[in-house]
């Protein structure tokens, strides 16, 4: 059967349920349903062409469940993939010489529910990491090392800190007052902490600010991680900077962070956002003792609002079935293609034409 | 954690040409305890000595909507056989199915997997999916991505897994 036609019909029929743009997101204690819908055009095709699309985080958790992915269009091949090492499900799709125009569109629904952890109160019960997990979040990745000027960096920011929680408070808070949001820097950053360090250029986007938490709290012995994903809706905590005003979100990726600590579990954090706040939110520009600031800056140690999906939080990745000669990704957050054998610019969605829609459906 | 996307990897699919069952090669069947629409539950065991074309679908998913109508004909085409259809919605309301499956009427069994866990333990991560189980319970043949599961080849090989 010609997927083509599922293009066709696709546009016209919207999923079941979708609810009007804004409509839908004021009662945050609760699971809300999203759909997220990728179309990706390959322009000018030579030879095979392929992409590939991050779908949903795949383990469910007490904030976030992927329901179910599927995918139209006129790829040869179509193939969920894993990164195996942090379990990042990828979409590849492969269009074999000749396929003169090459399209893709893949949906995903999954559901959220907003994030926080009361840090006032250890729960019994929460312990440890295992000693491989306590290994695997303190590791480096090949952007972020936990060596050199970073270890040295962290050691003095946790200097009289006693447990993990306060080692991550005041290295989120050293985020938060040392770094800013780069306007200039291209989609989110790579995250290249070491190099920011050593400059004393600490601009960036959250690719950087979140992964220079990361790096700094795994130097300190905190289990860290990023996690990269993509804003979906507005935001309903009266942040304009921190939600989107539009159903295309193809440049909302967004990357946040988690540390770990006994009793506690995994929580949530996004110095980042709070940069952004301070850069962005209206009138822009905003002190750091702003109140709006402050708020945000309360808020996001130990709180994510889940206007956002989670891809995944694999770094150093190698896209299977790529045949470009291509450096390994920092993070999977964006559409990647190659055509001819050559890469194309995942963060230029008019380069290679990829179009992210988001819509709330109706519970 | 990282284990459970051990089995994704298997999940070729042909979009266009070689529509053909894909042989299952992925272990065990997982359990599949669920209700239909009416509230009765089914369990897949209780199906032994059939084959069980097991179907993960959505409304919201395009080509489950389109391939629906071939999943029929094949049931009608197996009438009297020991041939069965169960399909697995994806967390959506009963209502909405009921609205869509008023407009396209089929003649077997819808079961909810509210939470998604069958679906979860299935590995259907992309829609549709489809398993053939054998009349001894095992997993025989799967599918990802729509197909026209009323096409000869594909009866054919269905059939030649009924018990004689």
């Amino acid at each position: 059967m010609d997927r083509r036609a599922f293009l066709k019909v696709s546009a016209a029929a919207a999923s079941a349920g979708s609810l009007p743009w804004g409509s839908v997101f004021a009662n945050t204690a609760e699971w809300r349903t999203y759909d997220v819908t990728t179309k990706v055009t390959i322009l000018k095709p030579r030879g095979a062409s392929r992409a590939w699309v991050p779908l949903p985080l795949v383990d469910d958790t007490d904030w976030h469940r992927a329901i179910g992915n599927s995918w139209s269009g006129n790829a040869a091949k179509v193939h969920v993939h894993s990164d195996g090492k942090y379990g990042a499900a990828i979409l590849f799709a492969e269009w074999r010489e000749g396929e003169e125009t090459p399209l893709l569109e893949v949906t995903s629904r999954f559901m959220t529910k907003d994030r926080a952890v009361d840090l006032s109160k250890p729960r019994a019960g929460i312990g440890r990491l295992s000693p491989a997990d306590y290994t695997f979040y303190t590791a480096p990745t090949e952007l972020i090392p936990t060596d050199g000027i970073v270890r040295e960096t962290a050691q003095e920011i946790v200097r009289g800190a006693r447990t993990d929680v306060d080692k991550a408070r005041a290295i989120y808070e050293w985020v938060v007052d040392n770094t800013f949001r780069d306007p200039k820097t291209r989609g989110c950053g790579w995250g290249d902490i070491k190099s920011m360090l050593e400059t004393k250029n600490l601009g960036g986007k959250c690719g950087d600010l979140n992964a220079m938490f990361v790096g700094l709290s795994r130097s300190a012995g905190v289990p860290a991680r990023d996690v990269y994903g993509l804003r979906v809706a507005p935001s309903v905590h009266g942040y304009r900077s921190l939600g989107v005003g539009a159903p295309v979100i193809s440049k909302a990726q967004h990357c946040r962070a988690e540390f770990y600590a006994q009793g506690f579990g995994w929580v949530p954090v996004d110095p980042a956002d709070v940069r952004k706040v301070v850069l962005e939110e209206p009138p822009g520009n905003l002190a750091v003792k702003d109140p709006k600031v402050e708020a945000a800056r309360k808020r996001l140690f130990g709180g994510w609002e889940m206007n956002w999906l989670a891809y995944n939080m694999a770094h150093d990745i190698v896209l299977p079935g790529a045949t470009a000669k291509a450096p390994k990704l920092p993070y999977l957050m964006y559409i990647n293609g190659e055509t001819g054998g050559e890469r194309l610019d995942q963060l230029e969605p008019d380069s290679f034409r990829y179009e992210i829609r988001t819509s709330g459906v109706k519970a | 954690m990282r284990s459970i996307l051990l089995a994704l990897a298997a999940a070729w699919m042909t979009a266009a040409g070689a529509q053909e069952l894909k042989p299952w090669t992925g272990g065990g069947t997982p359990a599949l305890v669920l209700e239909d629409l009416d509230g009765r539950s089914h369990r897949l065991e209780s199906y032994r000595g059939k084959v069980v074309l097991i179907n993960f679908w959505a409304t919201w998913c395009e080509p489950c909507r389109e391939e629906m109508p071939s999943i029929d004909r094949l049931l009608r085409s197996m009438d009297g056989r020991p041939f069965a259809v169960l399909a697995v919605n994806l967390a959506e309301p009963l209502s909405r199915i009921r609205t869509y499956l008023d407009k396209t009427p089929v003649g077997f069994t819808v079961l909810l997997d509210r939470d998604t866990s069958v679906a979860k333990a299935w590995k259907a991560r992309i829609l549709p999916v489809t398993y053939v189980v054998g009349p001894d319970g095992k997993i025989r043949y799967s599918y990802v991505g729509e197909l026209d599961w009323s096409q000869e080849k594909v009866r054919r090989t269905i059939a030649a897994l009924l018990p004689p």
